[in-house]
């Protein structure tokens, strides 16, 4: 995957996921929470504001069709990003269509599962 | 697993060149070889963890990490800088001795903790950032995980 001519609404997305995935740890009870404060000494009730305000910064950026999309499907599911790998939407595990898959860079073009509605990053 | 075997020659890097913070997560990030996106989008994510407080745990060691979903598994670098950048490290010394950690948001075999606790471990021991800074090579650098690290 060259990622050259990635879409810049899933640049965002994949910012936001990431970020996302940061603070689903910070409020979890993985373990995480505890090094990171042990071994980094960050606070993980302050790390989390900070990430909730940089997460909303990036929602700002996404294009307005996008954001009514991002809108409806964050409220229904814990990651609104997915992979797909080897063809499969890991959101939902079914089968992407092989037309979607099979392009020379499928990231060029924002893409959501046509089962669960996921923005689909394939990986 | 051992941490030996997370690792390989090709991800090892001793001579970094980069003089600051931004720079060297940037070519720390390279060295996994990542489409030129992909490690933008990492270089972010690690900088965004690194503003809520550096990953430098003294003793001239850092440890940036991150979930990302540009990677597909767990993905491990070292990379040295003997002049040492200021990495605004918990004991503000320069920090010389870097170990990359990311990891995808979903892991089936949930190595990133451990693994994190792992190389803090082996970063604690008090051989080790001397030893680190006498590396001749990348082998030499996995012989060290394979004689120090658990």
């Amino acid at each position: 995957m060259s990622g050259e001519g990635m879409n810049s609404d899933l640049t965002v997305l994949l910012e936001i996921q990431d970020l996302q995935a940061k603070l689903r740890e910070l409020e979890s009870a993985s373990g995480l929470a505890a090094f990171e404060q042990e071994e980094f000494g960050i606070d993980p009730a302050e790390a989390s504001d900070a990430l909730r305000d940089k997460v909303g910064d990036l929602e700002d950026r996404l294009t307005d069709e996008v954001r009514q999309r991002y809108d409806r499907v964050v409220g229904g599911v814990d990651r609104v990003v997915v992979p797909v790998i080897h063809g499969t939407c890991y959101g939902c595990f079914t089968a992407v269509p092989t037309a979607t898959a099979g392009e020379t860079d499928p990231n060029a073009t924002l893409t959501t599962c046509e089962h669960c509605g996921r923005f689909l990053y394939f990986s | 697993m051992r941490l030996r075997e997370l690792f390989t020659a090709d991800v090892v890097k001793l001579d970094l060149e980069s003089e600051s913070k931004d720079d060297l997560l940037k070519e720390l990030v390279s060295v996994l070889d990542l489409d030129e996106k992909s490690e933008a989008i990492l270089f972010k994510t690690l900088k965004r963890r690194e503003n809520l407080g550096s990953t430098g745990i003294g003793k001239g060691i850092a440890i940036p990490h991150c979930r990302s979903l540009v990677v597909n598994r767990l993905r491990l670098a070292y990379g040295r800088k003997p002049g040492g950048v200021d990495f605004k490290a918990i004991d503000g010394d320069p920090v010389r001795n870097f170990f990359l950690i990311v990891a995808p948001p979903l892991e089936v075999s949930n190595q990133y903790l451990p693994v994190l606790g792992k190389i803090a471990q082996f970063a604690k021991d008090e051989a080790v950032p001397g030893a680190l800074l006498e590396l001749e090579s990348p082998e030499d650098f996995l012989a060290l995980l394979d004689e120090k690290a658990s």
